[in-house]
This record gives structure tokens, sequence and C-alpha cells, in this order.
């Protein structure tokens, strides 16, 4: 079953047309990594999926329950208790961790469990540890995120959107605000997760990632999907001379 | 002024301390609240709120806070003469204004009412200011988390605009401190009014001196307070 079905999104800011007929569908266990130059629309696409921004016009079905729909010319977004139903399915890993800074790492993980699921504090704490050996940062969850290193925030951002169980979870460039000598923990992570099965959306211009972590890459340029497919073949022989010229660029 | 004089001016004033702390205490209690009321009422999407708005901050921070009180302390007694003349004062709204006047509180009230309605009006500021320094991933992360908002004001925001307004708050706090002898204006007796009338029975600024080192020390008690509530947050950045 398809886990997200984008069809024919659109987006402008103004006069600015940043997301033309979108069209994609991500299955179960798929990891796909979105690739395009900056300004592409990557960022816009993952905030319109993840209700972060809203669309013009196209449809988005989530885990089976419809979020946007078009009725005739208008967009149509689904009821409050539904869109707010679907952001329970989806996480979000911003590029900028987004810590609660006032909050240890604990109490970063289990906030949402606890108060918006209702979990008892103890099954929610118990699955926050486990959640954190994952991650590799066992006994530091008494830790504020200011002690933390960038990489470590952004193990326990991954930490605080798994607490949640989510069907799918999209990441924004998780690697991007940190040294390039920290961007290994957080793609190991990732790895570990492809391996589990995790349904994964990615936004990354790691291109050697891309190609090793995902089953499905799709090339976005100038708010267009210009190219999509099983990362051998954008990777390996596209016939595309867009595609080909933007990965000539990290052919170096 | 010899020592002994000094001493006596000083047990005067610690005698009427307790006015001067009471305007102080209560004009913070309801001026606090009363200030994130008009952070709200500002933010107020409903155009016209949000401009009312703006415009009682205008009023309060735009003109002295002694022409407010003065024209607070005053207001009801007009209204009630006015009424008077025109005749209609029986069972009517403006009795029930008549008897308050002479209620044995009436000063401290309307001075309490002056004070709160100009502190709101800083207090919102500072409060505005800190709610829109909150980046927006906050926002976002807190919405992605499914929660409410009510819960992303509550438990993620407001935590964090109490740590970024204490500095803020703490001018303010010391200027109120200070603002508290504006009540002299309308013979409040509080400690200024009294080093005043001490003035004169000594024909010596001495008293004044003894006032401002009530002030003062008044104010170190404040800060070492804000100073140990900023240390109480330092434990995130
Ligand atoms: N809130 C906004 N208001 C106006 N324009 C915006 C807004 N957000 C994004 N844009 C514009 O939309 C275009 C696409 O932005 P987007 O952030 O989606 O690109 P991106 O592919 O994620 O780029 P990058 O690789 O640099 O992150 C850009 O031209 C950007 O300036
Ligand atoms: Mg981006």
């Amino acid at each position: 079953m398809a886990v997200l079905e984008v069809k024919n999104l659109s987006k402008s800011f103004g006069d600015l047309q940043v997301l033309r007929d979108i069209s994609f569908n991500v299955e179960e266990g798929q990891v796909v990594s979105v690739i395009g130059p900056s300004g592409s629309g990557k960022s816009t696409l993952l905030r319109c999926v993840n209700q972060l921004e809203r669309a013009d016009s196209g449809e988005i079905n989530v885990c089976g329950m419809n979020m946007l729909h078009m009725n005739g010319s208008k967009a149509v977004y689904a009821p409050h208790k539904t869109l707010r139903e679907i952001r329970l399915r989806i996480g979000l890993v911003f590029q900028n961790f987004n810590l609660f800074p006032h909050m240890n790492v604990m109490q970063n993980i289990i906030e949402a469990p606890v108060h918006v699921l209702k979990k008892p504090k103890a099954e929610a704490v118990q699955d926050a540890v486990e959640l954190l050996e994952k991650m590799g940062l066992s006994g530091k969850e008494k830790a504020y995120p200011c002690e933390l290193s960038g990489g470590q925030q952004q193990r326990v951002s991954i930490a605080r959107a798994l607490a949640l169980r989510p069907d799918v979870l999209f990441f924004d460039e998780p690697t991007s605000a940190l040294d390039p000598e920290l961007t290994g923990e957080i793609l190991k992570v990732i790895k570990g997760l492809a391996a589990e099965k995790m349904t994964m959306v990615i936004v990354t211009h790691e291109m050697e990632f891309a190609r090793e972590v995902s089953n499905h890459v799709i090339f976005m340029d100038g708010g267009y999907i210009v190219e999509e497919g099983a990362p051998e073949l954008l990777f390996g022989d596209t016939q595309n001379e867009r595609t080909k010229q933007f990965l000539s660029r990290y052919r170096k | 002024m010899n020592f002994d004089d000094y001493l006596k001016v000083s047990k005067i004033l610690l005698e009427y301390l307790p006015y001067t702390l009471k305007l102080f205490f209560f004009t913070l209690l309801f001026s606090i609240p009363l200030g994130m009321v008009v952070t709200w009422l500002k933010k107020c999407r409903f155009k016209p709120v949000s401009w009312l708005t703006n415009i009682y901050i205008l009023i309060m921070r735009g003109t002295p806070l002694m022409l407010q009180i003065v024209a607070v302390y005053f207001a009801i007694p007009m209204m009630v003469s006015s009424a008077k003349k025109a005749g209609s004062i029986e069972g009517t709204f403006y009795e029930t204004l008549d008897k308050f006047k002479a209620n044995e509180n009436y000063m401290f009230i309307m001075l309490v009412i002056a004070f709160s309605f100009n502190y709101a009006a800083y207090f919102a500021e500072i409060f505005r200011g800190g709610i829109e320094s909150i980046p927006v991933g906050q926002y976002e992360a807190s919405s992605m988390l499914g929660l409410t908002k009510m819960q992303t004001f509550f438990r993620i925001i407001l935590p964090q605009v109490v740590k970024r307004v204490i500095p803020a708050t703490s001018n303010e706090v010391i200027v109120l401190v200070k603002d508290t002898s504006l009540a002299t204006i309308i013979s409040y007796t509080e400690i200024m009014l009294k080093a005043k009338q001490q003035m004169n029975a000594y024909s010596s600024i001495g008293p004044l001196f003894v006032a401002g080192l009530f002030y003062f020390v008044l104010n170190a008690v404040v800060t070492v307070a804000f100073m140990l509530i900023e240390k109480h947050y330092d434990y995130y950045k």
C-alpha cells in the first residue's frame, strides 16, 4: 500500500511558482531521496505534505486518509480532526533540529507520547530509553540540548519523532547544519532505520548517501520532478541532460 | 539635623514604608496578568481589537503616569458631580460611584488602577517582544508532534518567553519602586510624602536623603531577587 500519494501538487508564493504539478508515491518500507539544486522546491514539497505550508492545488493521501483533494478547481483540506490524525502518523526531522531548549533530552522525547498520545509516563520513559540506546545516546537523558553537539541534538530530534511511532518519517537536509565530521553519525542512524524497513523521505545534498541508502530517488528542478527512479538508474546512466548536469557537480 | 533627628525621620518613614510596599505589590499583582491580556489582545487577529489595544498602549506610554493618576482619581467625583447637576443621581450607576468614592480605600484602589493600567502597557510590550523572539521552528516542531495550540503556548512557548523577558521585566520593576512616589500627587501617604513633610518640619533636605536610601535599599532587594530568578533559569541557554 502507498503510505503517501501525491498527485498534481502545486504551490506558489505570490508570483513565484515553487511546485508545479508534482506527483509521486511512497510505498511502505521505501526509502526515497529527494535531490535537486537549491531553490528547486524540495523543502516546500516536504512542508506541504507535513501541513506546515498550504498547497494551492492537488491531492495528498497519507496512510489511506485523504488530506487534500480538489473539488472542481478548489483545493479542499480534510477536517481538522483528520488533519491531526494524519499529523500523528508522520514525523519530520528538521535541518536545525528544533528541540525544545528548556526541556532535557528525556522530556523532549516523552513530551508528545505523554501529552498528545496520553501514554502513561513510565511507559513513555521506557520507550525513550530504548530509542536513545538505538541512537547511541544512552546516559544523555538528563542533558539539555545546549549541552549536546549538533550531531547528538539531531539524533535526539530523530528519537523525538520516532517516539510517536510514525508510519513515515521525513527528513529535510538532516545533516546540512552539521560539521562534516558529524554527518556520519546521522547517516548511520538513518541507515539503521532503513534496515528496519522504516518508510522515509529524505531531502539531501549527500549524493553518496542517497545512492547507498535509498531505493528510489526523485530529482527536482525548478518546481518540477525532472526524473525519478532507482538510484542505479539515476546515478548510473541517466539519459536526462538536466540530471547529468546536476550530478556532474558532485562528481569531483 | 543631628543623628537623633535622622533616626527619628527614619522611624517615621519606616512606619509608612508598608504603604509604599502595598502600592508596589498590588500594582505588580494586577499589571503582570493584565499585561499578558493586553499582549494577547494586541496579537488578536480581529484587527479593530488590535488597533484599540495599540491606542491604549500609545496613550499609557505616551502620557505621564502622574497625569494618569490625577485623571483616574478625579474622574469618578467629576462624573458623580456632573450627574448630580443633571439631577439624575438616585438609584443609578452614579449613586454606586458616589458611595464607592466615600470608601476608605478609595484613594488606594484608584492608585492601583492607574498604576496597573500604566504598567500593563509596558509589560505587554515586553511580553510581546518575548513571544515574537521565539523561533518559528518551535511552533513547527510542536505542530509536527501533534501538540494543540494551547499546549504549544503553555508548555513550549511560555516557559521560554519567561526566561527571555526577565531582564526587561526587572528594569520595569525597578522603575516601579521609584514611581510609587508619584502617588504623592494625590496626597497618598507613603514614604515620599512623609519625607517632604519632614523636610518642611526640619527645614532641611536631610529627610530626602533618608527617603532616597529607602528606595535604594528596596531596589537592591529587587535586583538580588531578579538575579536569583535569572540564575534559576540558567540551566539552559
Ligand atoms: N515562505 C516563503 N515565502 C516566499 N518564498 C518562499 C518561501 N519559502 C520558500 N520560498 C521560495 O521558494 C523557492 C523554493 O524554496 P525551497 O526552500 O523549497 O527550496 P529547496 O529546494 O528546499 O532549496 P534548498 O536546497 O536551498 O533548501 C525558493 O525560491 C524560495 O525562495
Ligand atoms: Mg530546503
